[in-house]
């Protein structure tokens, strides 16, 4: 809401600068920034158009000579509405407008322009950039627009909180700063009206839950015309166009007293009987802009029995409004219940100043000071008169609440002891009547005030006022002590810095992607009801789609050589659970392009596979030591694939990503290698606790074993024979070199070369120890696997 | 011939064949064997003590084993001087200014650094942590946190649904929920994690961001002790210098509500960082505490915004579009 610093002094005196009024309002609850306009306009001077002539060169250009009160300069200026006489805003050489611009001596199409003409939009008082600005006549010429014109439209932008309702007019606002300055607040004016002839409207309503309260009456002799300056200046300083005066006035009401008010053409009311009701199924209205909705049950409107005339709370109807012909009006001024506005307007996404007001919850006891306000406004600037009674529908009334305010309360949940006559000034400027006795404050609150119904509301208003920069921060923050593990989640800070250790960037990526993606895993993906976008339709199944279309990216923004994980939650259905959204942590990393690039030190080395295999080893076997085992499996997402098995449990997969993933997620990438695990049913294994181990300080023995076998045979189990044999002695059996000869091994067979390494726990070993167990390797490697000696 | 004359025409071949001293390998192997080796020249003049009497031996083999030592010598002199010549070549070969080998160093995601900033903070003033489903009702996620299904207070938070009765929750929150129905008071949680908005994304809003919720509940917890909290981690964060405000605001869980703003010295305004309050009691009896007896405090705050503020981002997309240009600049 946009409130004018000028119309906020009609109620309580403004001595604070726009930027101090900002810091003063924000720090009761109002946060509010400046608007565009400023005060600061130096070197833009109220002048006078003395003479229009056409320019000799350009159709649209007109030559002005323009007094600043002193000297007569010659303008060139190009709005339509410039003509002889007008009194308007010059900015003169030299001067700044907002946004930086510089006024200076220019030649347009030949001629002479020293200065400008200004527009709203130039000054940044509204948007309007159609014509020149034309100030009143009765302005001094070569004063400063500023101070002599300007200052009228300095306003501000506040953001205000689904709490405060009463704060949402100039009036409600003005009260808070009387509140916290001390300041006196001026009431709204009052005057009383006359009424011509008496004259029921019979006006009903179907349910008083929907309507608690409904006040009309009728005005004949309405003239319909352009509202008188001061209100089209207050409306625009307040971010608001001027229509005509009748529709002005409900505007003006609605902006200094906060409660919306509705004015109908009485004659465009057939049945001349009103009722509010729902909405009937089948039921249409055309509403004041011209948009047409279909109605149902949820929306409440005002009808005069058949047609709609408007919906209640938001917005009249096109049938009903005010036209140029218009001459007699029916006013209303109503409460309406907010959770039926707020439905209402919900459903038919339709917010207006009207039902904002009226959803945060209006107040039931302002009706007819604001219908007063609306008819007095009507008859002095419209010519209205009052013709029938006022019909005030009000079957029940809306009492004030009474709440008990404890100061020892307020001392323990604020901290600090506020003075009971800090207290009762606090209340009083928020016009919260009380009566103290036994050291408690009985409170009658307002029925403007439909935030405020406990202790805690009143609290948070002593805090509010009082002021939190106010209240000392209590710098014995500790608390109190709490065993167990800090954070169940520091396994990941483990297995994060190993990753970037291993030269991996971690990646935070999007949980949302598109159906077809989402589909690529056999587990059932989630559905968002209202996505963003399709591309956004369903919440991911894996973390590889979202690695892939990153290293698609960086591919194509030059950088091939990447290492790049994530850690993050998937979510999945599973309709045959009563909670049927299941959510996992899971970890994905993929490897592209170089390991190593070519330099003066080193060729170039590729990612592979295997860099892929030794990472898993390296973070589960080396860091978390834990038994971790592959199995060849297939899956969609991979070739060469093989599931990874931690202790027993499979967790995930690895492998190249498979040409169908790539496919379906439409990139352009040839080699990768990936992995994806799901963290969760290891969570618990990891422990990352160390233990110390006596060093063992035995020498070791190293023998190398080569062996000549079948080119199918997987080295692993070689390998695994090695250990298996070896029992405890051997500390280290590694393949160090595969050969292929044909000539020398046979067009099927390889040659490998193992590194054996052996060490005794207790006692130093000797050649004799080793060659047995050797001789048993190399025995059994023929039997077994026909793996030969090579001799 | 004499001994003596053998000796010196073997002395004047090696010193002949030594001038110069060849400068490979090979060749100096060659002058070794020849001389020196088990076969050379040496080796076959002490087969002449054989040849001598008993009485010559003793002074021949003295005056062989001179020769040989001086040859040794000689030899070993010279090819030191060779070592020397050889290492002084390759130590001429050393460029510092080659690159040294790369060695490629990763990086933790700047959010997940500026998350552990946060926690670390926390942790310092005893503080747990936590965590929650990123899928939740809509009991948790709105009203349980004394949020209406009718109430404007809803359309502060732009919802996901993913069925009529659960979302992709819209705060942390949600967890506070959770852990006070799990656990009994007095507790101390921060809860980190990923939340949902359903919002257009541009440049400052993205449809996910990152919160960390607090919740401390005991039996006398204060605004008082909710401010000396939050500049300690304002402070911690951002430094000691650093001007911040509390500001009322409006939070449904929270009565009395604030919000927290830092002042921005290079866009010369306030920053609004984090949400903050007292729990609001509703609240507390929707979990089933007394709120007679029990209060806390409550606060909110995005990793993302906090991170854009401290490193100066000022995109929040950078954050989720993996470039691996923008990891490198957080190593």
């Amino acid at each position: 809401m946009i409130v004018s610093i000028e119309w906020l002094n009609d109620f309580v005196e403004i001595k604070e600068s726009p930027n101090e009024l900002c810091d003063l309002l924000s720090n009761i609850g109002l946060e509010a920034e400046t608007t565009q306009f400023t005060n600061k306009l130096p070197g833009v001077i109220v002048s006078k158009i003395e003479s229009v002539k056409k320019h000799s060169n350009a159709d649209k250009l007109k030559v002005c000579m323009v007094n600043d009160g002193k000297n007569t300069h010659q303008v060139v200026c190009g709005a339509p509405n410039v003509s002889s006489g007008q009194i308007i805003a010059y900015a003169t050489i030299g001067s700044i407008l907002p946004g930086n611009i510089k006024i200076k001596k220019v030649n347009i199409r030949g001629v002479e322009s020293s200065g400008m003409i200004c527009s709203e939009n130039e000054l940044k008082i509204s948007d309007d950039h159609e014509g020149i600005m034309v100030l009143p006549n009765n302005l001094k010429l070569g004063k400063e627009f500023s101070s002599s014109f300007g200052y009228k439209f300095l306003s501000i932008e506040l953001d205000i909180t689904p709490n405060r309702a009463d704060a949402f007019s100039h009036f409600g606002v003005a009260r808070d700063i009387a509140c916290v300055t001390g300041r006196k607040l001026k009431m709204l004016p009052q005057k009383k009206f006359t009424i011509l002839k008496k004259f029921k409207i019979p006006i009903s309503s179907e349910s008083i839950d929907d309507c608690p309260r409904y006040i009309g009456g009728i005005l004949k002799n309405v003239k319909i015309g352009p509202s008188p300056d001061w209100i089209v200046e207050r409306l625009k300083a307040a971010g608001q166009r001027s229509i005509n005066n009748v529709v002005d006035i409900s505007n003006y009401v609605l902006l200094e007293t906060g409660h919306p008010t509705h004015i109908f053409d009485y004659k465009k009311i057939n049945n001349k009987n009103i009722i509010i009701r729902r909405a009937r199924k089948n039921e249409h209205i055309e509403t004041l802009d011209g948009q047409k909705y279909e109605l149902n049950q949820d929306h409440l409107l005002i009808t005069d029995d058949n047609t709609p005339l408007a919906l209640a709370g938001i917005m009249g109807g096109n049938n009903s409004s005010v036209t140029d012909d218009t001459s007699e009006v029916f006013v209303e001024s109503a409460y309406f219940n907010p959770i039926t506005i707020r439905k209402s307007s919900k459903s038919l996404s339709l917010s207006t100043e009207a039902s904002k007001r009226f959803e945060r919850g209006a107040n039931p006891n302002i009706c007819l000071d604001a219908f007063s306000r609306v008819v007095f406004l009507l008859n002095e600037i419209a010519g209205g008169k009052l013709t029938s009674e006022i019909i005030d529908y009000y079957p029940r009334q809306i009492k004030e609440l009474v709440v008990t305010l404890r100061p020892e309360k307020i001392n323990s949940i604020l901290g600090i002891k506020i003075e009971n006559d800090k207290i009762e000034k606090i209340l009083n400027g928020l016009e919260i009547s009380f009566n103290f006795k036994n050291n408690l404050y009985e409170c009658t609150v307002p029925t403007f005030r439909p935030d405020i119904s406990r202790e805690i509301d009143l609290i948070e208003e002593i805090a509010r006022i009082y002021g939190l920069n106010s209240i000392p921060s209590e710098i014995n923050i500790g608390g109190f002590y709490q065993y167990g593990d800090p954070d169940p989640e520091h396994y990941l800070d483990v297995l994060r810095s190993s990753l970037c250790g291993l030269g991996f960037h971690q990646l935070y990526l999007n949980s949302l992607g598109n159906k077809t993606v989402s589909e690529l895993t056999d587990i059932d993906s989630i559905e968002v009801l209202n996505p963003l976008n399709i591309e956004m339709s369903n919440l991911r199944t894996s973390l590889l789609p979202g690695l892939l279309k990153a290293c698609d990216y960086n591919i194509k923004n030059g950088n091939n050589n990447l290492r790049i994980f994530e850690i993050g939650q998937i979510h999945h259905l599973d309709q045959s659970k009563k909670v049927k959204f299941k959510e996992n942590k899971y970890f994905a990393a993929l490897l592209n392009g170089n390991q190593k690039n070519k330099t003066v030190h080193n060729n170039e080395k590729k990612e592979d596979f295997y860099t892929l295999k030794g990472v898993i080893e390296s973070i589960f076997e080396t860091k978390f030591n834990m038994n971790l085992k592959f199995k060849k499996k297939s899956h969609s997402a991979f070739e060469y694939c093989h599931e990874i098995i931690i202790n027993g449990k499979s967790i995930g997969a690895l492998g190249k990503i498979s040409n169908n993933w790539i496919e379906t997620i439409d990139l352009d990438l040839t080699t990768c290698f990936g992995f994806e695990i799901n963290l969760d049913p290891i969570e618990a294994m990891i422990t990352n606790k160390k233990s110390f181990k006596q060093i063992n300080t035995y020498p070791t023995i190293q023998r190398d074993l080569n062996l000549v076998m079948p080119d199918n045979l997987e080295v692993g189990k070689i390998i695994e024979l090695i250990s298996k044999v070896g029992k405890n002695l051997i500390l280290k059996a590694m393949p160090v070199n595969i050969f292929y000869d044909p000539k020398i091994f046979g067009k099927d067979n390889k040659s490998v070369t193992f590194s054996i390494v052996f060490q005794h726990r207790s006692k130093t070993l000797e050649d004799k120890d080793v060659n047995s167990i050797i001789n048993e390797i190399i025995n059994i490697a023929d039997q077994k696997f026909n793996a030969k000696l090579r001799v | 011939m004499p001994i003596d004359d053998r000796i010196d025409r073997t002395r004047k071949n090696f010193l002949s064949d030594i001038d110069p001293f060849p400068n490979n390998l090979e060749q100096i192997e060659r002058i070794r064997s020849k001389y020196l080796g088990r076969k050379g020249a040496v080796t076959e003049l002490f087969l002449l003590l054989r040849e001598a009497s008993k009485d010559e031996r003793p002074l021949l083999g003295d005056k062989l084993n001179n020769f040989k030592k001086e040859l040794t010598d000689r030899f070993n002199f010279e090819l030191s001087k060779y070592s020397k010549s050889i290492k002084s070549s390759e130590e001429n070969r050393f460029d510092f200014s080659l690159p040294g080998y790369g060695t490629r160093l990763g990086s933790i995601h700047i959010l997940e650094q500026t998350l552990s900033e946060i926690k670390d903070i926390f942790k310092s003033i005893g503080f747990h942590l936590t965590y929650g489903p990123e899928i939740d009702d809509d009991y948790h996620n709105f009203s349980a946190l004394n949020i209406p299904e009718h109430h404007p207070s809803r359309d502060m938070q732009d919802t996901f649904f993913v069925d009529s009765k659960n979302v992709l929750r819209t705060h942390t929150s949600n967890v506070q929920v959770h852990l006070m129905e799990e656990k009994d008071p007095p507790l101390r949680y921060i809860v980190p994690g990923r939340v949902f908005r359903n919002e257009a994304i541009s440049y400052k809003s993205y449809c996910l961001f990152h919160q960390v919720e607090g919740i401390y509940v005991n039996k006398k917890v204060s605004l008082s002790e909710l401010k000396g909290c939050l500049e300690y981690f304002v402070k911690q964060m951002f430094g000691f210098k650093r001007k911040m405000r509390f500001r009322p605001s409006f939070f449904p869980f929270t009565e009395p509500s604030a919000e927290v703003d830092i002042w921005d010295n290079e866009r010369n305004q306030w920053m609004e960082i984090l949400g903050c309050g007292m729990i609001d009691p509703t609240v507390l009896e929707n979990v089933g505490y007394d709120s007679t007896i029990w209060q806390g405090y409550a606060f909110g705050m995005g990793v993302e915004r906090i991170s854009m503020l401290k490193y100066g981002i000022n995109d929040i997309r950078h954050f989720y579009n993996g470039d691996i240009r923008f990891s490198k600049q957080f190593i």
